[in-house]
């Protein structure tokens, strides 16, 4: 859909001032020259990460160039693919993104329904606030959070630091207000008439809600999943603090804390294991690309 | 083992034992279950050396009916340390507990105290180090156990050929496997010297001048052999002294012969500075040879650890214990004992040290002559100095004499290793002290 | 499609007031529906951010060991830190500078995109949106190990032309450049698909008018696409401006906020006060200090969404 208005704007215009196609040949050119320049810019670290992933230690500890492989290898891939710890590390995020993105849904779409088409009182306010929240960040967060835990940790005696479960209660503060903002608008631009006269013709709100809400703005709420998802594939800072063991880890905490080994040298499984840990949002991103861009500009092409 | 049901936890236990690569899970294994034990121990950098610990809880294990499970804690992006600092918080956790250096002195309160475990170790394994003393003993109380695993040394780790080609320095002479070192002009002055030439040669000295333990022990050794202390004993200020004074300019003559970005350089820096073979020598345990032995084997023959050099007020050498502790709180406090003794017995110290290729250090006086030490290599004999079997060297701690919780701030703030590279980035001398009697101000907040 | 189904929303909007008298018995329930359905949106909210917000203003006035309340004694202490003085100057530094090199080269590559003809730009920008996907903790360590001291592929390039070695982490200013270059590289793909979006939105008429005016490019650019993106520019910077505030991942894996603490931003020197040296207090108060930043963005964010929420 974003696709066809980007359409509009294409070369047909030009056609029609053949006096402007010499300059419209050379702004083509630089543009893209810069391209090309602003790309590799943007893929330099991704490709570096592929090349040192199909080194071995020893390649890379003999310093020769680092822009090729010249004994090209996967071992570093079987390894970690073969690693319990890592398989570990892959299933605890897994597990947290996909519950977080249920969490969120659950909550969000509800809440975006009720604040898009049920007033009442104190319904602007939430609306708005609910998009502040989002302004506190978990830096600001994660200190009180931690000691709360601490604190009801002790008093009831439930393991809450450093069990990886926490992470499920803490996550969907990070998507909640997005997702919910993001949902408010969709369900805002859906003509009143359609779930006035479902509920004329006795559905309840909660079928208007599943019947033709949920349906109708489908892109937005594809839009919000993906956005839930990658951020909690990718939050670092809370898994950093409130997990230490390394079977709670989650992947982007894993790596960073278990394949740096102080002492030992293999930044061939950093590599791969940073390449693995983004694989999941690239490949989303692959094939829904068009939703993915949709949910980051939700808020602004409306505004 | 027998009847057994496989839980969660056991089965990634199973499956764990099953790939050798795999050192980091959690491993549980159930006997009779006459009570049970959770044990949280430092990741071994050195690659199997976990394999060691294994066992020998095991061992126990079975014979004590316990049934234990163990979680391998690394040490990277200071997790061990987060990990006492949240199991103190919330006043439950692991029963035992192995810690850096500094943590026993900082949760001596939640701690039980071990004299009934240490007494008869020293007894039968002999005395241990001042600094093991200062760090795992408070008013008359041990809070917790030197653990073998992980304790360490931070020598020199010098290439033979470079040290002989620029500086002229043979360390094999100086430091002979198997005989005493003959080691009298090995000072600062020589090391200062050989610095210079190694670098004029193109391979400058590997030392660290960022915030992490290598760093800091390096600084801290070396202002100790200048007898320079930012908080005294007392818990008094000295930053303002002539100590001080001297092993600044001295820091700052020895930092314009290192690379240009020692100050952002971690634990794993130095290491792969030695290993890409652009340095004559490093600060470090074995383990960055023990990586050179299988990554860069041309490196690693040219090796060779050995004692540090001397200063005015003697020869002192980084030392950087582990602990094992048993949190007050903790629900097996006398299977924990049992444990830690078994883990201290002789047997297991040699098990321990040769697992790790040398690399564990064990406290105790008796302990210092293993044969894993004299036969590692290539080269033959690379380690036998290593754990000063000689006892030419101070063991000793960055930081100390300082009261162990502000020493403990001024290590963790790297306050040492900032304070050289400000005035050796140029900051006047008084300036840069006032700005550490600041910092040491600011440490003795309660 | 969204915009078009608003549209359509308005016109049969204005032909159905009567129906709506029939549903007044319908609706009277509604609050209490919709109270149950916003009950777990404000059940999160009130207690993972409203709840923390505040106990970290509690936690702030405590001493170390949270025994004894020490009022402003933890806020007085940082005042006379130098480090505390740097960390500020260095997040304003960090974030201010972040953005305008993100607003920059997302407003120019956007340009470039939305000139190129419209069949290749789905490629290219799938191209140059790579960075903003792949999580920052994980695109960090490629940069960190392009930044080694002893392997990094940058200096071994530069070394042909004679350049370096540079002490990318290892020195104060290159440190802070680096960790700005990672950061704009993670962010400038949001400014250039928001931007991009808006660019979309101009009219293709206005452009053609100017055309025949005579106008040249620049001119275009000033009295045309900036006046009419003036919205989103504004709005994508101050959240951007929050976000980079509040960075963590970056300083934390590139410096750890080293060298000399001069990379360090609120969040790492929080994290490495309250968490790592166990000042939970003083770590608290740490990051109590991103409020009046936090504040005074929200409170610009909150005109334009009322705006946004009069117009609609």
């Amino acid at each position: 859909m974003s696709m066809l208005a980007i359409d509009k704007g294409g070369p047909s215009r030009k056609v029609k001032y053949g006096s402007m196609s010499r300059d419209r040949t050379w702004a083509l050119r630089w543009s893209y020259f810069f391209l090309v320049l602003f790309a590799a810019f943007s893929l330099i670290p991704p490709i570096y990460m592929l090349i040192t992933s199909l080194k071995s230690s020893a390649e890379i500890s003999a310093a020769t160039n680092p822009w090729w492989v010249f004994h090209p290898t996967l071992s570093n891939y079987f390894e970690l693919l073969t690693s319990n710890q890592f398989l570990r590390f892959f299933w605890n995020s897994a597990i947290v993104s996909i519950v977080v993105v249920i969490v969120t849904m659950l909550i969000s779409i509800p809440a975006a329904f009720a604040l898009a088409r049920m007033k009442f009182w104190g319904s602007a306010t939430l609306a708005t606030g609910v998009f502040l929240t989002y302004l506190i960040p978990d830096s600001l967060l994660f200190i009180p959070l931690f000691k709360m835990l601490a604190v009801i940790q002790d008093f009831t005696g439930i393991a809450l630091l450093n069990r990886w479960y926490v992470l499920l209660l803490i996550y969907p503060t990070l998507t909640v207000p997005f997702c919910t903002w993001i949902m408010i608008g969709y369900f805002a631009s859906i003509p009143k008439e359609l779930d006035e006269a479902a509920i004329i013709d006795g559905a309840s709100w909660l079928q208007t809600l599943m019947r033709i809400f949920i349906p109708v703005a489908l892109p937005g709420l594809i839009a919000a999943t993906i956005f839930a998802f990658t951020v909690s594939w990718a939050q670092f800072l809370y898994p950093l603090v409130f997990t230490t063991s390394v079977d709670q880890f989650v992947l982007p905490v894993g790596i960073t804390t278990t394949l740096i080994k102080g002492d030992v040298f293999n930044w061939g499984q950093i590599m791969t294991g940073a390449l693995l840990g983004a694989a999941p949002p690239l490949i989303i991103y692959a094939f829904l690309m068009d939703y993915y861009i949709a949910g980051l500009t939700a808020g602004a092409t409306k505004g | 083992m027998s009847r057994k049901t496989l839980t969660r936890r056991q089965f990634v236990a199973t499956t764990a034992m099953s790939s050798a690569a795999l050192i980091t899970a959690p491993y549980v294994r159930r006997a009779y279950a006459a009570g049970k034990l959770s044990i949280g121990f430092w990741d071994h950098w050195v690659p199997g050396a976990n394999k060691a610990s294994t066992d020998l809880v095991n061992e126990w294990a079975a014979k004590e009916k316990v049934e234990v499970s163990i979680d391998y804690i690394t040490s990277n992006n200071k997790k061990i340390e987060l990990t006492a600092a949240a199991e103190a918080q919330a006043n439950s956790g692991h029963d035992i507990l192995q810690m850096p250096s500094w943590w026993p002195q900082a949760y001596a309160d939640q701690l039980e105290p071990l004299n009934d475990v240490m007494e008869p170790l020293i007894k039968q394994n002999g005395e241990v180090n001042g600094t093991v003393k200062y760090l795992g003993q408070s008013g008359g109380k041990w809070l917790a156990v030197p653990a073998t695993p992980g304790s360490q040394i931070k020598g020199p780790c010098t290439r033979i050929d470079l040290m002989k080609k620029y500086a002229n320095i043979d360390v094999q002479e100086m430091y002979p496997a198997g005989s005493p070192p003959k080691a009298d002009n090995w000072t600062m002055e020589t090391f200062l010297k050989a610095a210079e030439a190694c670098q004029k040669g193109g391979f400058p000295f590997g030392i660290g001048l960022g915030e992490t333990t290598d760093s800091v022990d390096t600084a801290g050794a070396i202002f100790q052999s200048f007898g320079a202390e930012l908080v005294n004993a007392k818990g008094d200020i000295t930053v303002k002294t002539d100590a001080v004074r001297q092993a600044l300019e001295y820091y700052k003559k020895l930092i314009s012969f290192l690379p240009p970005d020692a100050p952002s350089w971690d634990d794993a820096s130095n290491n792969k500075w030695l290993i890409s073979g652009k340095g004559a020598l490093i600060m470090n345990p074995p383990s960055a040879w023990a990586v050179a032995k299988r990554d860069a084997p041309q490196v690693a023959e040219q090796c060779w650890t050995h004692g540090f050099p001397s200063g005015p007020k003697g020869r002192f050498a980084p030392y950087l214990p582990y602990f094992w502790g048993v949190w007050s709180f903790g629900k097996n406090k006398e299977a924990a004992k049992s444990l830690l003794t078994h883990l201290s017995q002789p047997s297991s110290i040699e098990k321990f040290v040769a697992v790790s290729g040398g690399y564990d250090l064990p406290a105790y006086a008796n302990m210092t002559k293993l044969k894993t030490w004299a036969e590692e290599g290539p080269p033959k004999g690379t380690l036998y100095h290593y754990p000063d079997p000689h006892k030419q060297q101070t063991l000793s701690i960055a930081a100390s004499p300082a009261p162990p919780k502000i020493a403990q701030q001024i290590y963790f703030q790297a306050t040492l290793t900032k304070l050289a590279l400000r005035h050796a980035q140029g900051e006047k001398m008084e300036t840069a002290l006032a700005w550490a009697e600041g910092e040491c101000e600011g440490f003795m907040r309660s | 499609m969204a915009d078009a189904v608003v549209e359509q929303g308005r016109l049969a909007r204005a032909a159905s007031p009567r129906k709506r008298a029939s549903l007044h018995n319908k609706l009277g329930r509604k609050s209490t529906v919709a109270f149950f359905l916003t009950l777990p949106l404000i059940l999160l909210i009130a207690a993972l951010v409203l709840y923390p917000a505040l106990y970290s203003v509690h936690l702030a006035t405590l001493n170390k060991s949270m025994q004894k309340f020490v009022g402003f004694g933890n806020f007085t202490f940082l005042f006379k830190r130098e480090t505390f003085w740097m960390v500020v100057k260095q997040s304003c530094l960090f974030a201010i500078t972040a953005v305008i090199f993100k607003a920059l080269i997302g407003f120019i590559v956007a340009h470039f995109v939305h000139n190129i003809p419209a069949k290749g730009q789905r490629k290219w920008r799938g191209m140059l949106l790579v960075p903003w996907v792949i999580p920052p903790a994980m695109s960090t360590l490629a940069w960190l190990w392009l930044f080694d001291p002893s392997y990094s592929a940058f200096n071994y390039t530069l070394s042909f032309f004679g350049i370096g070695p540079i002490p990318w982490l290892g020195d104060a200013s290159w440190a802070r450049f680096s960790v700005i270059l990672v950061n704009v590289w993670y962010g400038a793909p949001f400014f250039m698909i928001m931007y991009l979006a808006a660019l979309k939105s101009v009219p293709d008429q206005l452009y053609e008018a100017a055309a025949i005016d005579g106008a040249n490019w620049w001119q275009r650019i000033w009295f045309i696409t900036l006046p009419m993106m003036r919205n989103i520019i504004a709005i994508t910077t101050l959240f951007s401006l929050i976000v980079t505030f509040a960075n963590f991942d970056i300083v934390r894996i590139l410096t750890s906020g080293g060298p000399l603490d001069s990379t360090h931003l609120f969040a790492t020197w929080a994290f490495q006060v309250g968490i790592q040296s166990s000042d939970i207090p003083l770590g608290a108060c740490v990051s109590l200090f991103m409020v009046p930043i936090l504040a005074v963005a929200a409170i610009f964010i909150l005109r334009d969404v009322s705006k946004r929420g009069n117009e609609s």
